[in-house]
């Protein structure tokens, strides 16, 4: 009897233990590896549309630069500069943030072989 | 009758070409496409899939004449745009050589692989992509079930007639009234669209109904998107203007008497706007896979959980981890879903590790704006996407430079998504 009512004790401290613990970090993600295809960078560069028009070529009256045609050096530049914080942003550190070098590389080689 | 021959001879063509598809890949086959809402998902996938691949027919059944953008919306409720500024025609699409139907849909049939036309018409498709938006759950909200209150108490959360009729009731009201705004339990179509609206009703009486007042009834335990941004802007700049009522669900309107019924006591206002529940839209139920109101799809090709072959986009998903229902989502579903279709529709496999930029400005006065992003790519494990650790953020504060970055960006999203 003592027994038990010692492990009903036990268990209701390792719970709150349990409980007061703070909660572990989520699992890092799993991301399957950067497409760097033709078709999987074409995809990639999609995304930057929104804001720099459809392949980099910005709409009329657009404020925001353009990225078609521009050298692939200069726009691996920016986006390091951004990525480290280094160039001065709104949002694009954000973004830059959510690449790797190759795909950073991808990118840049994409955008420098669309016309203006 | 004559034109339900042609469409019925074009989808038996159709059908036979896929055979053709199917048994021979490369060979000169002409497949269908047929998509369901001319929205940011259904127009850009539009759009993408002709840029893609020209030799696949691409319909789009859309049952308005022109697109009118519900981002920037707000900004004709503060008098600062007019309902032509945020209106695209669907020429554009139609160069590329999209077939624009304007006729709604009722019904997409898997088995049958059928769209169904209000109009009578059928039209038979290899794949469908279903992008209807929201409907609203009237049902939450009795006294909103009889068609007279949906025309006093206006929702404007789609784009169109009810924009114009909001911005003119906020125009009839005299000054020292009070515009009641509800909002709806998370998830609903753009998270901080009812707070930027806040913002824009609040510049308009600012600058001629000093004495009136906005009245935020939030459903939510706070603000739900880029909240300290929004507070800020609502005590700097629109201190006397805006009160912010958390924990203040919805649950009837009495229209004629101008009454919101919260769970605890009723409010009233000179004019009400109230946003019911959201849920996938009516075409897509037959689709819906979570809480009668969402639905789930492969995140590599946006293929319906449950059913093969058709593609649902934008904010009738079941969302991923910290996806907005936004505009410049449902833009990018359909540029992931078109390049997808395009693969398997030519027989090859689709692409394995997709990307989606979200970037979601919202306007706090007629020049500054604050911001949103996030960086998604998809995990192969949870077969979900995933935010980017390190990457997105919000706004360091309100400014001009964002607010002129925001009409870029409408300019462009648009151009995107049907120029």
């Amino acid at each position: 009897m003592k027994q038990r009512a010692f492990a009903a004790l036990a268990a209701a401290w390792a719970a709150l233990a349990a409980a007061q613990q703070p909660a572990a970090p989520p699992p890092p993600p799993s991301f399957a590896a950067p497409n760097l295809t033709p078709a999987g960078v074409r995809a990639m560069a999609a995304n930057c549309a929104p804001c720099h028009g459809t392949d980099g070529r910005p709409a009329a009256g657009s404020s925001v630069a353009p990225l078609a045609g521009q050298a692939r050096e200069a726009i691996v530049e920016k986006m390091n500069g951004f990525k480290e914080g280094k160039r001065e942003a709104t949002l694009m550190h954000q973004i830059a943030r959510g690449f790797g070098d190759a795909e950073i590389a991808a990118l840049a080689d994409y955008f420098s072989h669309q016309r203006r | 009758m004559r034109r339900r021959d042609f469409l019925k001879a074009g989808a038996g063509a159709a059908a036979a070409t896929l055979a053709g598809c199917a048994s021979a890949p490369g060979a000169a086959a002409r497949a269908r496409v047929v998509v369901v809402g001319g929205g940011y998902g259904g127009a850009t996938a539009a759009r993408y899939i002709r840029r893609l691949d020209p030799a696949i027919e691409v319909v789009l059944v859309e049952p308005n004449e022109a697109f009118v953008s519900c981002p920037i919306s707000n900004m004709v409720l503060g008098g600062f745009k007019s309902m032509a500024d945020i209106t695209v025609p669907y020429a554009g699409l139609a160069a590329h050589g999209v077939r624009v139907v304007r006729d709604t849909a009722t019904a997409v049939d898997p088995q049958a692989k059928q769209v169904r036309l209000a109009g009578g018409d059928t039209l038979a498709y290899d794949r469908a992509i279903v992008s209807p938006g929201v409907d609203f759950m009237w049902e939450a909200l009795p006294g909103m079930a009889r068609a007279e209150a949906q025309t006093t108490v206006l929702h404007a959360w789609k784009a169109g007639p009810q924009t114009q009729m909001l911005r003119r009731q906020l125009e009839a009201m005299p000054d020292g009234g009070v515009f009641v705004l509800s909002i709806p339990e998370a998830p609903y179509r753009c998270p901080p669209g009812p707070y930027e609206r806040a913002c824009q009703v609040a510049a308009y009486f600012k600058a001629a109904k000093p004495r009136s007042k906005v009245l935020l009834l939030d459903a939510n335990g706070d603000v739900i998107s880029k909240g300290a941004l929004f507070k800020k802007a609502w005590s700097e700049i629109y201190r006397d203007i805006i009160e912010y009522r958390p924990n203040s669900k919805a649950v009837d309107v009495d229209a004629a008497a101008r009454v919101v019924k919260l769970e605890f006591g009723d409010v009233k206002g000179d004019v009400l706007n109230v946003l019911p529940p959201m849920k996938a839209g009516s075409v897509a139920a037959a689709f819906i896979t979570v809480n009668r109101r969402w639905c789930e799809v492969d995140w590599i090709t946006y293929e319906s959980k449950a059913a093969p072959g058709v593609h649902v986009l934008g904010d009738s998903l079941q969302i991923a981890p910290l996806m907005p229902k936004s505009a410049t989502m449902a833009n990018g579903h359909g540029k992931v879903c078109a390049a997808a279709v395009v693969a398997l529709l030519n027989g090859q496999p689709p692409n394995p590790s997709p990307t989606l930029i979200n970037t979601c400005y919202s306007m706090v006065s007629d020049k500054l704006a604050i911001h949103v992003s996030t960086v998604h790519k998809y995990d192969q494990k949870d077969r979900t996407m995933k935010t980017v650790p390190g990457s997105g953020g919000l706004s360091a504060g309100m400014n001009e430079l964002e607010g002129a970055y925001a009409m870029s960006w409408a300019k462009n999203i648009w151009e995107d998504a049907l120029a």
